[in-house]
This record gives C-alpha cells, structure tokens and sequence, in this order.
C-alpha cells in the first residue's frame, strides 16, 4: 500500500519550504524579515497538522518504507516545537546576511522535513535519505556566516566528519543486507549472527554522530561555535532527537540490545558520552563551546534510557527529550541575547543579575534544569531515565549518571557565578529582542510546569510509546 | 494547615519578586509577614497536637504524579513537629537579624524566602520524591546567599557547599529509587515503605543504607564529611550562619532517624558500630579543632561538628532516653548555637574582627552583650540550668548502657568543649580593656530582638524539659518499638 496521505504532514512543509524560496525571488530585499515570518509560521501550520492528525492513523506506508505511529508523531511534535522556536530566535538574530534570509528559513525547514521523514523510517534506504537531507542542509546552514572564520572552518569539519560517518553508515547497511536480505527494518527475517550484529555496530556509529554521541562526537564543539547561534540552538536539539528516535526505534524495539549483546557496548557510550561531555566543559571559555560540552553530556544521560531499553527507558528518554528542548532552547536564546551585544565569551555574563534580572534567573533555572535539580523540568526527566536504569539493575550506569550530574554543576555554576557575583563590564541594561523574549518566556514555562506538574508530559509519553513494527 | 506554614514562605517571594527593587521596606515587611504568617500557622498546631499518639497529624494527601504513585503527603509527628517549630522561630529571628543587609535586598529576601520552604518541606513531606525536592530546593538559595552576601572566601565557599551537598544527595537519590523498585507495588510513600521494609533482605538494606547515610551524613555533618561546615559557615552572612547551623543540619540527623533508620534498619543495625566512632570522632575532634580556633566564627562552627556527634551519639545509643536526648539536642543546639552566630555577628559589626585575641575585658563595657554571650556559651557546654545540660546528658544516658567506652571518651570530650568557650570568655570578656575599642556600643534594639527570645528559651528548656519531651515521646517509643 502506498498510504501517501500519512505523509501530509511532511509534504505541506517541503512544500512551504520551496514557497519560502520561491517568495524570496519575488519579495524585494528590504521585505526580506517577511521569510523568517513565514518561515516559522509554515513550522507551526505544520505542527498544527500533526497534532490534529495525532491518534487517527497508525499505519505503514509504501510498502514499510515508513511507519506513523503515535511514537514517531510523539518526536515529531518535539522536532516542530524547536524548530518554530528556533526561527523566532532567527528574527532577533543580526549577524545573518539579508540577503540570503530566503534560503536560510527554506534550509532551516528542508532540515526539519528530514527529521521528519527520519522518525517515521522503518527502512534504512529511507533512514539514510532523511539523514542526508538533513546533514547537507545543516552543513549548508552551519557555514552560513561566509565573513566569519570559525563559521567556515565549524562548517568544514561538521562536512567531513559527516562525509565520514555517512561512508561508514552506508557500509553498516551494506552488512546489514547481507545478513537480512533487505533493507527493511525487521528481525523476523534476520539471522542474528556476528554480520547482523557488526552491521548493528556501524549503523550506532553513523547514528551517533548525528546524536553526538562519544566517540562521534568531535565535531561538535566547532561546529556549534561557528555556526550562527539560532542554528546551533537548533542543531543541539533537533537532530540530537530524531536521531534519539531512530536509536530507540531501532535499538530498543526491533533489535533490542540485550539480544543482540550490545548492551555493554551502548552503555559503555552512555557513560563515555556523559564524562566526556562534563569534564571537557569544565575548560571552556566559550559559551556556545561550553553549551556544546553540555549537549555532548545530555546525549549520554539520554543513551542511559536506550542502553536499558526497557519500556520505562524509553519512555525516559521520550520524556527527557521533550524537556530538553525547552531547556536547552532556553539557555541558548539567553547566550545569543548577550554574545550578540558581547561577545560569546564566558565574560559577557558578567553582572547580568544587575543589568537584567529576569534574564539571569531565566537562565540560571534553564542551567539547573539541565544539571537535573529540582523542582525543575530537568530533574523530572533525570529522575525517570535514572530510574529505568535502578529497574533494570544497571546500577553503575545510574551511578555514573548522578556523579556525571553533580559534575556538571560546577561549569553549569560558572555561568551563574559570573553572572550574580561578579560586576558588569558594561552597566547599561541589555536590550533583548521581543522574539527572544517570546522563546525565553516558552522555555520557562516548560522548564517550570513540567518540572511542578510532570503529569500531563508523563501521560502524553506513556500514550505515544507505542511503536509499530 | 500544614501548606500553609510551607507555601507562605513562596507566596512572599513571589511578591518580593514583583516589587521594585528600592522599596526596602516593602520588602522587608513581605518577608516577615511571610515567615510570620508560616510562624503564627506553626505555632496554632500546638493546640491541636496530639502528644499521645504517633500516628502521622494534620495529614495531607493527594496525587501529585499519579503515573509514578508519588504523593503529596505531608503530616507531622513528635519527630517532625519539633523541627518545624524550629525552623518557622529561627526563620524569624534570621529574618530580624537580616534587616542589617543593605546591598540587593530584594534579592536576599526572595532566596531568603525560598529557602524556608525547602527546610519545611523537608520535615513535613512523608513522600520520598517530594522529600527530595525540597531536600535540594535548599540547596539553590543556600549557594546565593552564601555567594553574593558572604566573607571573602564566599564564592569558593558557596560552590564547595553546593557540590558537597549536591554529591551526597544523589547518592540517597538512587536509594530512594531502589527501595522504590524493591516495594510491591511500586511507591515513595515513606509510611507504606517502612512497613514494606519488613520483607527486604538484610544486603539490600546495607546498600540502601549507604547510599541514604551518604546524603545524610554530608549534611549533618558527620566526620570524614564535615569539611564544607566552617567554610560555608564561616563565609556566610550572620543570619544565615545561623540558619545553616540551626536548621541545616538538622536535615541531616532528621533524615538519619525519619528515613536511614525507618526504612532500612537492618542496614542502620549493621552501621551502629561504626556510627558510634564516628559520634565519638566528632565529639572530640570537633572540640579538639574548636579549641584551636582564633576566629570566634569557626570555632562556633567546630562547635556544631561537636555537637552533632552528641546527637549521633544518642542516637546509636538505641534506647527512649538517647533518642528524645537526640531530637531535644537538635532543637537545643539549633537555638544555642543560632544565639552563638548573632552574637558573634554583633562583634564583628562593631570590630570587622572576630579573632579572640583581638579583644579583652569587654565585659566592662558592654555588660548586657557579656552577658547574653556567657550565658549562651555556658548553655552550650552543658551548664546544668541551661537548655544544653539536658539534652546533652540524656544522649549521654541514652548510650551508655549499649556503649560504655564510647561514651567515656565523649564525656571527657565535654571537659574540650568546656575548656574552648571558657577561654574565648576568657580572651575576649575579662582581663584588661583593649582601648582600641573604647568606643564599642552595646547592643541595639534590633540585635536584642532577635537574641533575647533565644536566651529565653534556653532558660525555659533548662528548667522545665518536660514540655517539649511531651511533644516527642509517642513517637520516640513507637520508633524503637518496631
């Protein structure tokens, strides 16, 4: 069956992405802020459309190229959140070139699209499609800065180390076809033997890099310093989650890794990916570097609910996604409201309790949320992937993580440090773009209800966490 | 009535928040009416309290997470009451010594605030999780205040009680997450876990047992975790040392006997001997290293480490008279040792010096402050009339049978203990008048508002202990009971 009307959703964005472009030919150059408008408001109207399709279908489509089930809308949802926030960020965002305001807002959704297709794949044809669509887009979008440098050389090694884990991705489905016969995700046909598995070991590793994850996760760093700062907000969460999706669909449902005995394997990278992160954060005297360090480390406490892959894990994970989002958002739209008037170094958080107030204690709840303290969205999340590992008894891995957690309050803190007891370099108040207050005021909302009233979030995941095969 | 003596507290902050920053005096009003209200709800349970019984009072119960079966579950009982009533009075009383502050007043009294309805939160919350909110919700406003209106050393201060603590604390997360998943069906109801308790195998407690004790014993501080106490509370402003030494720590021992003790106490049977060394080592070295002090600050800090292995001392004890000499001790020494802190705070107000030798002969100058200052030392080292004597001497009693030597040695511990305040006496209040402070004031209206009470009480609970034992009788027996 080809069931083409599941895929609604993802064609009315693609298509409002070839609109944007098209309206930047027509549009003169002075209009051009009319594009991100549009751009955000495309998002949303396809938010719109997956959330009023949410529960109707639940289906394959062209043959089991893909699946929409309420798991795959669940990240969708997720997906389309950060990237309408991340546009409006975009609007208050200066360093960009008016003149290509088109095609960035058209990348930004062609990007969104691919993660799109990527939540729903069930084929690895399709898996490593999407991906590519969404690496060429952002490889495009990280280097969108041409006179800036680090943009440039950020740019070049996000390319090559993608080039490089799309080289081994595609080698792990050649193995992959050997051992099963097709590309389709499925282990009722496969023979679970060492290709399978070795086959299993390279797809984690392509799939890591998207999602960062240590070994991969070299690229990173630069990558998100270069980039322009509402794209790295959007490169830290987006695909960071689909690709979350992909693991969990692929390595909790259809090839658990406690059959496949990769169990150590996974949870090895968990606690890699988490101590790495933290303790490299630690040296930071960048911002964005820093923020980088941190995403690196929430990916590994994420891993922690695929690595246990039981049904509480996943739902770990599904939940903590959803919060990391608005946190993670959060502290990126204050860090591009100060480094835009600043400068992105650690000293331009200086005295900014005196300078503004509501925006130090926005991110000072944004930074405890994603050091996990309560009563906030984070520590909710923390608590239920901490506790898929206490269910499952991998103890050390909680252990891991809770000392990880404790860890990363210190360059969390250095942050809040500069920002409440040291003196402002430049007095005068900060001035913060409406559209940033907009996503500020969005991502403590979230940091603050879910982190009081889990319950609906709770919920919502337990609904969704159904896969088909 | 039990939300409400935790969530005033939040309310004023919130509007402490929304005032403009130059309405001082609207601020500092928000913020008593605030613990005054907390107070005033804390006080009027006394009427309903029922010292006969140990069942949980003023119970409130509803779903907060129904998904995971965590609860919203307060209640109080002899164990809990006590504390709270502690922590609403000193709260006042920190707030009366805070009208001293000067600098970002709106933003002291709104962490000031928050922090209140942390330590409430902690004695009143009968769910493991909503326990652990508001165990770390401390934590936050503890590092600001610390942090922004401390000594000199207060950003290395700040950061050094926040991962101190932080590190215990997730440790006695994960314990709370396993005897979650060890408890059929699954839940963080204290009450049904300790009756769950019952069928654990006695490995599992040891674990459990740890990782709570780790949280614990960080906070109370219990020797070899004790190094974060005389920084933190040497660098913090007056009132909140004062806070940190007559509510903070006693979060520590709460937990040890409410939670360590209740829900895995196979484990806590099997740590007893080496808990009583510890009680042992923080007795003497905690007064060992007082006694080494100049600066009167750290060595009312020392002092807190000696104390605490009082408490720690009765507890191990294992009998009525050790654990009521236990929760007495708390109350005791959060209101001695607050005393202790204001009074070093007036000092160093007038001198901005707090070292011993700095002084001399004071008592001629300002008697009311020498007095005040003697008295409370004497009620700390034991003074029999005195609050101190009491408690310290039933946690004694309350050992010896099990642990002869043990207490033995704290005994002799006590005759330090003595030896420490007799000579900061000594230093500062007798001998021959230092000139340099000829001019030295005694002490103001606002100080003596906030001491007096203080002193007060330790007189009443000197001579008459038997009312606040009634208050915590029932529970003790029924704690030993089991």
């Amino acid at each position: 069956m080809l069931n083409l009307g599941l895929l609604k959703p993802e064609l009315l964005l693609a298509s409002l992405a070839l609109a944007v472009m098209l309206a930047d030919m027509i549009l003169p150059p002075a209009r051009s802020r009319w594009l991100y408008h549009l751009a955000w408001l495309s998002a949303a109207v396809t938010l719109g459309a997956v959330v009023f399709g949410l529960g109707k279908t639940s289906a394959q489509g062209a043959g089991s190229l893909w699946v929409v089930d309420s798991f795959g809308q669940f990240f969708k949802i997720t997906t389309l959140l950060a990237a309408v926030l991340c546009l409006m960020l975009t609007l208050d965002y200066k360093a960009l070139p008016a003149r290509h305001a088109g095609t960035f807002a058209a990348l930004m959704l062609f990007s969104t699209a691919g993660l799109m297709f990527l939540v729903s794949a069930s084929d690895l044809l399709l898996i490593f499609v999407a991906l590519e669509l969404v690496s060429i887009s952002s490889f495009i979008l990280a280097g969108f800065e041409r006179t800036n440098p680090k943009s440039n050389e950020g740019a070049m090694k996000y390319f090559l180390f993608g080039a490089f884990s799309s080289a081994i991705m595609v080698f792990g489905i050649s193995l992959y076809f050997g051992a099963v016969g097709s590309t389709k995700l499925s282990a009722a046909s496969a023979a679970p033997g060492p290709l399978l598995i070795l086959a299993l070991v390279l797809l984690l590793l392509g799939f890591g890099f998207k999602a960062s994850l240590a070994p991969m996760h070299f690229w990173v760093p630069d990558a998100y310093e270069g980039a322009p700062t509402p794209v790295t907000t959007f490169l830290s969460v987006a695909p960071k989650l689909a690709t979350f999706a992909v693991l969990l669909r692929v390595y909790a449902t259809i090839f658990p890794v406690a059959q496949y005995e990769l169990q150590a394997l996974v949870a090895l990278m968990a606690g890699m990916t988490m101590t790495v992160g933290n303790f490299t954060a630690f040296f930071q005297e960048d911002a964005k570097r820093l923020l980088a360090y941190s995403s690196i480390a929430q990916a590994g406490y994420l891993l922690i609910g695929v690595a246990v892959g039981t049904p509480l894990g996943l739902e770990g994970v599904m939940m903590y996604a959803f919060i990391y989002v608005s946190m993670n958002i959060g502290a990126f739209a204050v860090v591009q409201a100060v480094g835009e008037e600043g400068g992105y170094g650690l000293e331009a958080f200086d005295g900014l309790s005196k300078r503004s107030l509501g925006l130090a204690l926005t991110m000072t709840f944004c930074l405890l949320s994603l050091a996990g303290i309560p009563p906030l969205a984070g520590f909710m999340g923390k608590l239920y992937i901490f506790s898929s590992a206490m269910e499952a008894g991998r103890v050390w891995l909680a252990v891991v993580g809770v000392v990880n957690s404790v860890a990363s309050v210190y360059f969390y803190f250095r942050i809040a440090h500069r920002m409440f007891f040291l003196a402002p370099r430049n007095p005068a108040p900060l001035r913060v773009g409406p559209y940033v207050y907009g996503g500020l005021a969005a991502a403590l909302a979230g940091v603050l209800f879910f982190g009081v009233m889990p319950e609906p979030l709770i919920a919502g995941v337990r609904a969704s966490a159904h896969l088909l095969p | 009535m039990l939300s409400l003596i935790v969530w005033s507290p939040l309310v004023g902050a919130l509007i402490v928040l929304m005032l403009p920053k130059e309405k001082v005096r609207a601020i500092q009003t928000v913020s008593f009416a605030a613990a005054g209200l907390s107070l005033l709800a804390s006080l009027a349970l006394l009427l309903q309290f029922d010292r006969g019984t140990a069942a949980m009072q003023f119970v409130e119960r509803w779903m907060w997470i129904p998904s995971l079966n965590i609860q919203y579950f307060l209640g109080v009982d002899g164990l809990s009451y006590p504390l709270v009533l502690l922590t609403t009075f000193m709260s006042v009383i920190a707030l009366v010594s805070s009208l001293g502050i000067k600098d970002r007043v709106k933003e002291y009294f709104f962490w000031f605030l928050l922090l209140e309805v942390g330590m409430l939160g902690v004695f009143v919350a009968l769910d493991l999780v909503l326990f652990y909110v508001f165990w770390e919700l401390t934590l936050v406003p503890m590092y600001f205040l610390i942090g922004v209106w401390g000594g000199p050393k207060k950003e290395f201060a700040a950061i050094k009680f926040f991962l101190y603590t932080l590190s215990g604390s997730v440790f006695m997360l994960l314990a709370i997450l396993a005897m979650y998943f060890k408890a059929a069906p699954h839940t963080f109801d204290m009450l049904e876990l300790m009756k769950a308790q019952a069928a654990w195998a006695p490995r599992f407690q040891i674990l459990a047992f740890l990782g709570l004790y780790f949280g614990m014993a960080i906070k109370i501080p219990a020797f070899p975790f004790h190094t974060w106490l005389p920084l933190a509370h040497v660098e913090a402003p007056t009132p909140i040392s004062v806070i940190l030494a007559a509510v903070l720590l006693k979060m520590g021992v709460y937990g040890l006997l409410r939670i360590a003790y209740g829900l895995t106490p196979l484990g806590f049977a099997w740590f007893l001997p080496a808990l009583v060394v510890i009680a042992v080592i923080n007795i003497v070295y905690g007064a060992l290293c007082a006694m080494a002090q100049t600066d009167m600050k750290k060595m009312v800090a020392y002092s807190s480490v000696n104390h605490m292995g009082y408490c720690l001392l009765g507890i191990a004890g294992m009998t009525s008279i050790g654990f009521s000499g236990a929760i007495l001790q708390m109350v005791n020494h959060g209101i001695i040792t607050g005393a202790l802190f204001l009074l070093v705070g007036v000092v160093y107000d007038r001198a901005h010096t707090r070292d011993v030798s700095a002084f001399g002969g004071l008592a001629l100058r300002l008697p009311v402050y020498s007095g005040l200052m003697a008295m409370t030392c004497f009620a700390s080292l034991g003074l029999p009339g005195l609050a101190g004597f009491i408690s310290e001497f039933m946690c004694f009693l309350g050992a010896f049978p099990a642990w002869k030597w043990a207490t033995t040695i704290s005994v002799l511990g006590i005759i330090a203990t003595a030896a420490f305040f007799l000579r900061m006496i000594q230093k500062v209040f007798l001998g021959a008048f230092n000139e340099k402070w000829a001019g030295m004031e005694d002490m103001t209206p606002r100080e003596l508002v906030s001491i007096v009470p203080l002193a007060l009480i330790m007189v009443w609970f000197g001579i008459h202990p038997k009312w606040p034992l009634d208050l915590m009788n029932a529970t003790v027996a029924q704690l030993l009971g089991k």
